[in-house]
């Protein structure tokens, strides 16, 4: 193996518990494994402070309120239990950690001062699972992310359409500057698309009817007529739709091989 | 001693308080200013920037996206130098990434990866190239040659400068169970350009000291006036603090018992 080869071991036996606790790994004896998995327990408490900091700065912005700040959960019981059987930044992971943050903050919040509470917290969780799992770090030219022509578009995983009751877009601004009295939104349904780029750039935008039509539909099998026609889009519609949705990340085009 | 520069990261959430201290020459930038960001203006006015982003790691060649984004950083901070470390934080595949700088192990192989990468690095950049050692907790047995005499090795074959962290060399040192004086002597000293200071605190995890965005001790203070005596090429001195729970207040006077101590 070569050098590369076994920094990458070392780099997944940090990263992944399981596979820390592996006989594949253990009887390499590369590190001490006292060392090791206190390094490990350190990196997973920095790599999802970071997550956590970030996907939930808004809920965070109202801990005033809640009395919860979400990286809480970094020094509790929950969070501990996690750790045998983490594995950095894959979705499971991601989802785990997210699920300990929303009960963590929800749980003794009343309702009247928050009413888009719950759904600010499924926003927030949605962002962070969806940047969760493996990137690109480096283009290798292989047109990673190319649109082929005419091929079926599918759904890119990690891509969310999120139906809220309110309107959340018009108030995450408010919630990151000076405030007295908590910002409100106003209760009104709303579609978001919810999208990581190959390079984990996590995007969120307003979905229209064509757009939600085709996140639903698109499944890497259905052709561009076949979605036309389920959707009952027009060529160019489906067209736009598509652009939006392929700038965003959230489709890929299938090529079949 | 006074020519040096003493300085800091740019922390947005303190960018209020940095628009209008004195007494801090050079700001290091880890990440680009937010476009929302209203302090930025006033800073890039009023520092000297250094660039000390993620670029890339140099166990691999960086592609054309990440080179572009480089050069894009370094022309908009007017950087005098560009900064990166000794990492190698994520897999080949990109499946598992850790999201903290950690180091290659050091063979003739990953000497080789950096010694390449960098030169192609520096032949595609406007600014000589500064790089930062990274601190290892443990030892990895498939290391072959002392990380100090590795690092000089790559100084030597690529004219680099040295970004020297020195709570990295007094960590190690402390875990290793050595002198700090004794193991710094070995690194080379001379190609160093930068210096990092930092404070630690006792990490649970890892129970012991590492890192923190704390004040440095008296005792860190004086291994870096240590330091500095033996770095004849040093020009800017910069306490690495970049968290949101960094306080201006420690920011502030950190520099100050920097500048006081130098």
């Amino acid at each position: 193996m070569s050098d590369r080869g076994l920094q990458d071991l070392v780099l997944r036996a940090l990263a992944d518990a399981p596979f820390r606790a592996s006989r594949e790994w253990r009887d390499r004896e590369l590190a001490d494994a006292g060392r090791l998995e206190r390094f490990a327990r350190f990196l997973a408490r920095h790599f999802y402070y970071e997550r956590i900091v970030h996907f939930f700065k808004y809920s965070r912005s109202l801990a005033a309120v809640t009395r919860r700040r979400p990286e809480a959960v970094l020094r509790s019981a929950g969070f501990d239990a996690l750790l045998a059987t983490a594995v950095l930044g894959s979705r499971e992971t991601a989802r785990a950690v997210a699920g300990t943050v929303v009960r963590h903050v929800q749980a003794p919040t009343p309702a009247p001062p928050i009413p888009y509470l719950s759904d600010l917290l499924r926003y927030e969780q949605a962002m962070m699972i969806a940047e969760a799992g493996p990137r690109v770090w480096r283009e290798t030219g292989k047109g990673e992310g190319e649109r082929g022509k005419g091929a079926p578009p599918e759904l890119v995983e990690g891509t969310v359409l999120l139906e809220l009751a309110f309107d959340l877009p018009t108030v995450l601004p408010r919630l990151l500057e000076p405030w007295t009295e908590v910002p409100q939104a106003p209760e009104r349904r709303v579609k978001l698309l919810i999208a990581r780029s190959p390079h984990g750039r996590v995007t969120v935008a307003r979905a229209d009817a064509a757009v939600a039509s085709v996140v639903e539909l698109a499944d890497g099998r259905k052709t561009l007529a076949d979605l036309a026609r389920q959707a009952g889009l027009r060529a160019a519609d489906l067209e736009a739709a598509l652009a939006s949705l392929a700038d965003l990340g959230a489709v890929r085009f299938a090529t079949g091989s | 001693m006074s020519a040096i520069w003493v300085g800091a990261f740019y922390n947005p959430h303190l960018g209020a308080d940095l628009a209008r201290a004195t007494g801090i020459d050079h700001l290091a930038m880890a990440d680009p200013p937010a476009p929302s960001d209203p302090h930025w203006p006033a800073i890039k006015q009023r520092y000297t920037l250094l660039l000390h982003d993620y670029l890339g790691q140099l166990s691999e060649p960086l592609d054309e996206r990440s080179i572009a984004r480089a050069r894009a950083l370094a022309e908009l901070y007017g950087t005098p130098w560009v900064a990166e470390h000794f990492q190698c934080l994520h897999t080949e595949d990109g499946r598992y990434n850790i999201n903290y700088v950690f180091p290659p192990l050091y063979t003739e192989e990953f000497l080789r990866r950096f010694v390449a990468n960098a030169k192609a690095l520096q032949a595609r950049l406007d600014q000589p190239l500064v790089m930062e050692n990274i601190p290892g907790f443990f030892d990895v047995k498939a290391s072959q040659l002392p990380e100090p005499v590795w690092l000089r090795r790559f100084f030597d074959e690529t004219a680099a400068g040295f970004l020297l962290d020195l709570p990295h060399v007094w960590l190690e040192a402390h875990y290793r169970g050595v002198n700090p004086a004794a193991w710094l002597a070995e690194f080379p000293l001379e190609q160093v350009v930068e210096l990092h200071v930092a404070g630690v605190a006792q990490d649970e995890d890892l129970q012991g000291p590492w890192i923190a965005p704390t004040e440095p001790t008296e005792v860190m203070l004086d291994f870096m006036a240590l330091a500095v005596s033996r770095c004849p090429r040093a020009r800017a001195v910069t306490f690495d603090a970049f968290s949101p729970s960094l306080t201006a207040d420690v920011l502030l006077r950190s520099v100050e018992r920097i500048r006081r101590a130098l």
